[in-house]
């Protein structure tokens, strides 16, 4: 597996390494060069060594590693391959995006995970109107780090919440029309998303038909959108969001959204599982500005409504705890399980808890120097005050290459969020390739 | 009387220029460097002081006065994204994030000189008033002045040759008057049409010492689209228009 491993590392870099820092030498443009082809054929490639610092005493490390203890550090290797393509004839076209994540470390050896992000057929039969059909992604919202209106895609990771992330299998369409006056533009996308066995079963409840929809107006130079979803497979949801450039260097931007009937599982102080049931209501305030300097700042307050409380959340830490030591003097790993589980579902995902802070602080080109973007990264946890820190160097000179390094220090005292992580830090360099 | 009258009517020879209405002399440069409604494929050079360069290839569409979209069509990285220019509202669009951002004329989506109020450049008349008009030998000199805050550059000079009334060479500047830039029309080229213009724009900034971008038309011409082809959600699909 491990030579295997090594081998798609090897092919991927002898493909990419010898296309790197080519450039030409005088000005020349010939519209042949613009001839568009009906098929298209593209992809990204990506290599990404990694150092995790292991914190031994945090929960989510006693739950990875309870049975097969780790050092200080663990070094890791990813990779990643995503292939797209395209034909398009007339008002008909294809779209296929393929992503493979290889992942090799001492921990867990090699594994590989290939799966379709999107694959659909589009209708187009005017500029006012398409169809769409297949595998997709649907990206709702106007929040950067999170998007609690996006009903239909899978969670963004606000420590990299420009990945490209897995489509569903939906039927849409989009119904655009213009006007003269306050309200310039109304769009209508409708979305069909069926779950059954084999199709989107991780959605939500099996063997449903669930129906959503996004109303979008241009109204008075703010970008308005609504949207729901209902049909069982989860509790139906309301929503609303909307963007606005107060002058040319400085947007807000807010999302809302009302679950209804929201269930969550919670622990409670005696190990026992509880099921809630309530409406949720979960929201976010944003910003976005650029100084005369090019610094710009994002921030991001999110309230998760489906969130769980400090104190929820110490009951899962301590039952880890528990099963852990439990697991230590008696061999015994059925609560880790069974912490595991709930873990999956739920404990373990990104911005558990209630209320967050985000802000990001990016200073393009400085001192003169093009296509290089220091960055620097704090996602904070308003319940427990724990946070992360993560400053990050992008350089992007090489045509169709990007380096990124980047550190994350995880901080937070016992029983918070980022401080029962598996991690103390975390340093990764990305060498990604557009072809 | 007759002295007068001939006086009058050598100065109406000798000044044309100053007896032109400066806003219609401004439209005129606008119609001269681009049809109302548009397609053109461009070429944006990045040019780094040790000579490196990067280039990107746009195709660009334009309805009216205050409607335009471009889409990256290379390099690879770039391909697919797009942005959007309806008046004041500014987006952009990267396939992998997926939903169109908004974003700001002073910002640039391809770094270097060129901001995107440069990529997404509406007439001049629809953004400036002409203030002041001055003869300068074979060329004329405009003094433009933004007509609202929300504009990139707060004041515009634009040297235009005056047979041909095409820009020759234009100056961005601050309320102040503080240089932040200066675009270089050359190469004029007959693109069909009736479309003769300058084919090739460079800039530098005294902001970017020893850095240049520059921009190649490859192609331009006269084409109407459907205003939904200028909306947020019509930028994933503006590839099919080509």
């Amino acid at each position: 597996m491990k030579q295997r491993f090594l081998m798609a590392l090897f092919t991927i870099g002898s493909l990419v390494l010898p296309m790197m820092g080519s450039a030409e030498d005088s000005y020349t443009f010939d519209l042949s060069e613009t001839e568009k082809k009906p098929y298209h054929f593209g992809g990204y490639g990506e290599l990404k060594p990694v150092l995790l610092g292991l914190d031994q005493d945090a929960a989510f490390y006693k739950l990875r590693f309870y049975n097969d203890p780790q050092g200080q550090t663990l070094p890791e290797i990813n990779g990643r391959l995503q292939l797209e393509g395209s034909y398009e004839q007339g008002v008909y076209r294809l779209y296929a995006k393929t992503n493979t994540d290889l992942k090799y470390s001492d921990y867990s050896k090699g594994s590989e995970h290939s799966v379709f992000y999107e694959a659909y057929a589009s209708l187009k039969p005017s500029s006012s109107l398409k169809f769409d059909a297949g595998k997709k992604n649907m990206k709702w919202g106007k929040g950067y780090a999170s998007n609690p209106v996006a009903f239909v895609d899978r969670p963004k990771d606000p420590d990299d919440p420009e990945l490209a992330l897995e489509g569903s299998i939906v039927a849409t369409a989009d119904y655009i029309k213009s006007f003269d006056g306050p309200l310039k533009t109304f769009s209508f996308t409708p979305v069909l998303l069926p779950v059954y066995d084999h199709v989107n079963d991780a959605f939500g409840n099996n063997n449903k038909l669930n129906l959503g929809g996004r109303f979008y107006f241009l109204f008075y130079d703010t970008d308005i959108d609504l949207l729901f979803l209902t049909g069982g497979s989860k509790p139906d949801r309301y929503g609303a969001d909307f963007s606005r450039n107060i002058t040319t260097n400085f947007e807000i931007h807010g999302e809302y959204a009302l679950i209804r009937n929201f269930r969550k599982n919670v622990f409670e102080s005696s190990g026992n599982v509880t099921l809630l049931e309530a409406d949720a209501r979960s929201y976010l305030f944003g910003l976005r500005h650029l100084t005369t300097f090019d610094l710009t700042t994002i921030i991001e307050y999110y309230r998760n409504g489906t969130g769980f409380s400090p104190a929820e959340m110490e009951n899962f830490f301590a039952l880890v705890d528990r099963a852990y030591n439990l697991h230590q003097t008696t061999g015994n790993a059925t609560g880790l399980a069974n912490a595991q589980t709930m873990a999956e579902g739920s404990y373990g995902r990104s911005s558990p808890m209630k209320n967050y802070l985000y802000a990001r602080l990016s200073q393009k080109e400085p001192f003169g120097i093009l296509y290089f973007t220091p960055a620097l990264t704090w996602n904070m946890n308003l319940d427990d005050r724990s946070y992360t820190l993560t400053p990050e160097l992008l350089y992007t000179g090489f045509t169709n290459w990007e380096l990124r390094f980047r550190t994350a220090f995880l901080t937070g005292g016992k029983n918070t969020e980022f401080g029962e992580k598996q991690n103390d830090y975390r340093l990764e360099f990305r060498v990604g390739y557009y072809f | 009387m007759r002295k007068i009258i001939i006086l009058f009517l050598s100065l109406l020879i000798a000044l044309p220029v100053y007896a032109m209405d400066g806003t219609a002399l401004l439209q005129q440069v606008d119609r001269n460097l681009n049809p109302v409604s548009y397609e053109s494929y461009r070429k944006l050079i990045n040019v780094e002081p040790d000579g490196k360069k990067k280039e990107y290839t746009l195709f660009t569409v334009k309805k009216g006065t205050d409607k335009v979209a471009s889409l990256f069509i290379a390099p690879a990285s770039e391909k697919g994204r797009s942005t959007l220019r309806l008046g004041e509202n500014m987006w952009f669009y990267i396939p992998n994030v997926g939903k169109p951002i908004r974003i700001t004329s002073l910002q640039s989506v391809v770094g270097g000189v060129f901001n995107n109020a440069d990529i997404l450049q509406l007439d001049y008349a629809t953004e400036y008033d002409v203030e002041k008009v001055e003869e300068k030998g074979a060329e004329v000199l405009l003094y433009l002045k933004a007509k609202t805050k929300s504009v990139a550059y707060d004041r515009l000079k634009i040297w235009a040759d005056k047979g041909k009334l095409l820009p020759t060479k234009i100056e961005c500047l601050t309320e102040a008057n503080m240089l932040i830039k200066t675009l270089y029309f050359k190469d004029h080229k007959d693109f069909g049409a009736g479309i003769v213009r300058p084919s090739v724009i460079e800039t530098d900034s005294p902001l970017y010492k020893g850095y240049k971008s520059v921009m190649i038309y490859a192609g331009i011409k006269k084409r109407t689209f459907k205003d939904e082809v200028f909306t947020m959600t019509y930028m994933p699909n503006l590839e099919s228009l080509r």
